[in-house]
């Protein structure tokens, strides 16, 4: 077995209360890593097309990857990855906490859940007696995630869901500490199974090809992430949601259901706000992460709870027209202890909003108002009147009462909160994603509108081009699997230093501008591991990692999710934004909005994709993707 | 003519305010001049909370087009951006 895998899949088939374990195979695991895409290749060779997301065929997949298990910084991320309740197309969510060094102490690398459970049930995987115990969960049915969290022991490390979960809610998570895998609803698919929470632990070590290498080189890395401008000084400081203070002056920060970018006290929800008047702590809340960018503020009458990320306080706050801390806080926690994705949450209340506004729904919320939105959160969850409807998601909602135009969606995931009218590359990311519309498959924003050297966002200058090489590079990341922020640290830190008026500043960004084929060449050169992710690999696997060989791997990654979508009958009908994107302009001189129509056919093309975005025969047998 | 100035936290923390109203510029160079003004003697901070913030003048980054030269028109809502990262 290569080294940085424990070598075993674990087979769970609930309604037979029956487990098997198995050899990972190896082949696999050199083709796709581990994470979400030894997931996506399970899934696709498991699944027929056509399943029901919420019947039993639909496999819900754990899985880790050779990174985790490591004191590599970032590290210790989990994948979940099954049919999509939401979409319809393949679902994955990522998720920190401590699940996944739990699942590769026990000496498990892939956990499938097969099946349904005819009652509340929990798994308890013990990994140094190769056993698993099914154990009764009606006591804990009904239960937050909290509160299941600390009836099942903090020392242990857990994936449960909340309430949204077992009602599922399409847009419900699973919760890992405070962490959550919260997109395309695979707390829905854990919930349909009945399965509440699953256990895991052991004594198995992870073993490396070059433990003193990887020791040594790890040290000199996390000096290097310490003394990083972002990674160890201003997410330290303010968290994520410190990029209010960038995004709200870059007109891309929704706002009333991403009509406008921009609101005006904004920072009223910034992590440079929440720094003064919120916090009560920072915090690592994934196992081994040097960054802390995790918050914690306290709330009147529970206590000190987890802050509020950049997303959370941009789709529960501005786009509500709520720059209200002590509010999204307050949602924020109900909607973490209920257990769904505040991404969705947000996106699906602001719809509610303007259906409001426009007399096409009373759903007893309206922009600006706090009143009635904890309810309606609460109803959403248990699915209680109203509640019932918006906790199908947007594209749902919008077919029943109306307002596609503004359905803030991608394939049926809601936009997560980078408006993509100031955005071109991130516009087109969230068009072409496999699993909808959502910034962590490549984050081509910090290229364009976030990060301190960025391109013009709104030339057509690599904004087909950028999207290729993220999306790749981030399929290999979640693949490790390790937290996308990493990229973060690829900026190198003295460009932070530089005035964005100096001629460096100026000469390195019309270099950037204009690297398009410089960039497709250096990533996609096999010379020799360079960054750190790519040493890591190297020295843990044994096998030799460089910018080249993660490409690959990201591309073989890509392509096999959307060959699993086409199976399902999406087609490039489904690579597009919602029409408010498309049409209403939010910048001075725009006639329009984003030029998709303009960037997709050379997006297919240096895919490898037809003209109507399959990939071609050519371009599967390159990439060694097997249909 | 009056520009209307959002302000970086830090900056509206030194001088009390989130957003300054600014007559008489007619470019961002202008803007930054006279926004510096409004700190006095606290010139220092301002240079401080602006020597790694950029520009944009209604959402769009000037860095991208005429820079400091670029013109400004009455109404015009000018930020001064930092650079972040987030998730």
């Amino acid at each position: 077995m290569i080294r940085g895998y424990a070598g075993r899949v674990l087979d769970v088939d609930l309604a037979a209360q029956a487990f098997e374990f198995r050899p990972l195979d190896e082949e696999t695991a050199r083709l796709y890593l581990g994470g979400k895409g030894y997931g996506a290749r399970l899934l696709y060779d498991l699944t027929p097309a056509g399943i029901d997301p919420l019947g039993p065929a639909n496999p819900l997949i754990f899985a880790t990857g050779p990174l985790n298990g490591s004191i590599a910084p970032q590290s210790n991320r989990f994948a979940v990855v099954c049919k999509s309740p939401l979409t319809g197309a393949i679902g994955n969510a990522a998720c920190g906490g401590s699940f996944a060094y739990g699942l590769k102490r026990a000496g498990v690398d892939v956990l499938i859940v097969r099946n349904q459970s005819a009652a509340a049930i929990r798994l308890e995987i013990d990994g140094d007696r190769s056993q698993v115990a099914f154990i009764d969960a009606s006591a804990l049915w009904g239960k937050g995630t909290g509160a299941t969290q600390e009836a099942l022991g903090r020392k242990k490390h857990h994936a449960v869901i909340g309430p949204a979960g077992e009602h599922l809610v399409l847009f419900a998570g699973i919760v890992s500490n405070e962490r959550i895998a919260a997109r395309t609803g695979v707390g829905a698919v854990m919930g349909s199974k009945r399965l509440k929470a699953v256990t895991a632990g052991g004594s198995r070590r992870l073993e490396m090809d070059d433990e003193q290498a990887f020791k040594a080189y790890t040290k000199w890395a996390g000096a290097m992430f310490r003394r990083h401008p972002v990674l160890g000084e201003r997410l330290k400081r303010v968290g994520t949601s410190g990029i209010v203070s960038t995004t709200n002056p870059r007109n891309i920060l929704p706002t009333r259901n991403f009509k406008y970018g921009h609101h005006p006290d904004a920072l009223n929800v910034s992590g440079e706000f929440m720094a003064d008047h919120a916090l009560t702590g920072v915090k690592s809340s994934c196992i081994h992460c040097p960054v802390t960018c995790g918050r914690d503020v306290e709330i009147e009458g529970v206590g000190r709870v987890k802050g509020p990320e950049y997303e959370t306080v941009a789709l529960l706050g501005t786009n509500l027209d709520l720059p209200d801390l002590k509010r999204v806080s307050e949602w924020n926690h109900l909607a973490d202890d209920l257990g769904m994705d505040t991404i969705s949450l947000g996106a699906v209340l602001g719809f509610a909003m303007e259906l409001r506004e426009r007399g096409l729904l009373d759903a007893g919320v309206r922009f600006g108002d706090p009143a009635g939105v904890a309810d309606l959160i609460e109803d959403i969850a248990y699915r209680r009147g109203l509640g019932n409807d918006l906790a199908d998601g947007v594209r749902r909602m919008s077919e029943k009462y109306g307002g596609r135009p503004f359905a803030m969606h991608v394939k049926g995931l809601e936009l997560s909160a980078y408006d993509p009218r100031g955005s071109f590359a991130q516009g087109v990311e969230y068009a072409t994603s496999n699993r909808g519309g959502c910034h962590v498959q490549g984050a081509s924003m910090y290229m364009e509108s976030t990060g301190p050297l960025t391109i013009d966002p709104q030339s057509l200058r690599l904004k087909a081009d950028l999207p290729v090489v993220m999306q790749n590079l981030a399929c290999a990341i979640n693949s490790m699997v390790l937290c996308i922020f990493t990229t973060y640290g690829m900026m190198p830190g003295f460009i932070h230093a530089l005035s964005p008026y100096s001629r460096t500043h100026r000469a390195l960004t019309a270099i950037f501008e204009h690297s398009g084929p410089l960039l497709r060449l250096a990533l996609g050169a096999k010379v020799a591991p360079i960054l750190w992710f790519e040493k890591w690999l190297t020295y843990i696997t044994g096998e030799r990692f460089t910018a080249g060989h993660l490409q690959e791997i990201g591309a073989r990654i890509f392509n096999l999710e959307r060959m699993y979508n086409l199976r399902e009958g999406l087609t490039a009908a489904d690579d597009t934004l919602p029409d408010r994107m498309l049409h209403e302009p939010t910048f001075p001189g725009m006639t329009s909005g984003h030029p998709l129509g303009l960037l997709l056919p050379r997006y297919y093309k240096l895919r490898g994709w037809d003209r109507n975005g399959v990939p071609t025969p050519r371009t599967l047998k390159r990439l060694q993707v097997r249909i | 003519m009056s520009i209307t100035v959002e302000l970086t936290y830090e900056m509206s923390k030194a001088l009390g305010t989130r957003r300054v109203e600014v007559e008489g510029a007619a470019t961002v160079a202008d803007v930054v001049r006279l926004t510096r003004a409004r700190f006095g003697e606290r010139a220092a901070d301002f240079e401080r909370h602006t020597r790694v913030a950029a520009v944009s003048v209604n959402g769009v980054l000037v860095t991208h087009g005429r820079g400091l030269r670029t013109a400004v028109a009455d109404g015009d809502l000018v930020m001064f951006v930092k650079a972040s990262a987030g998730g």
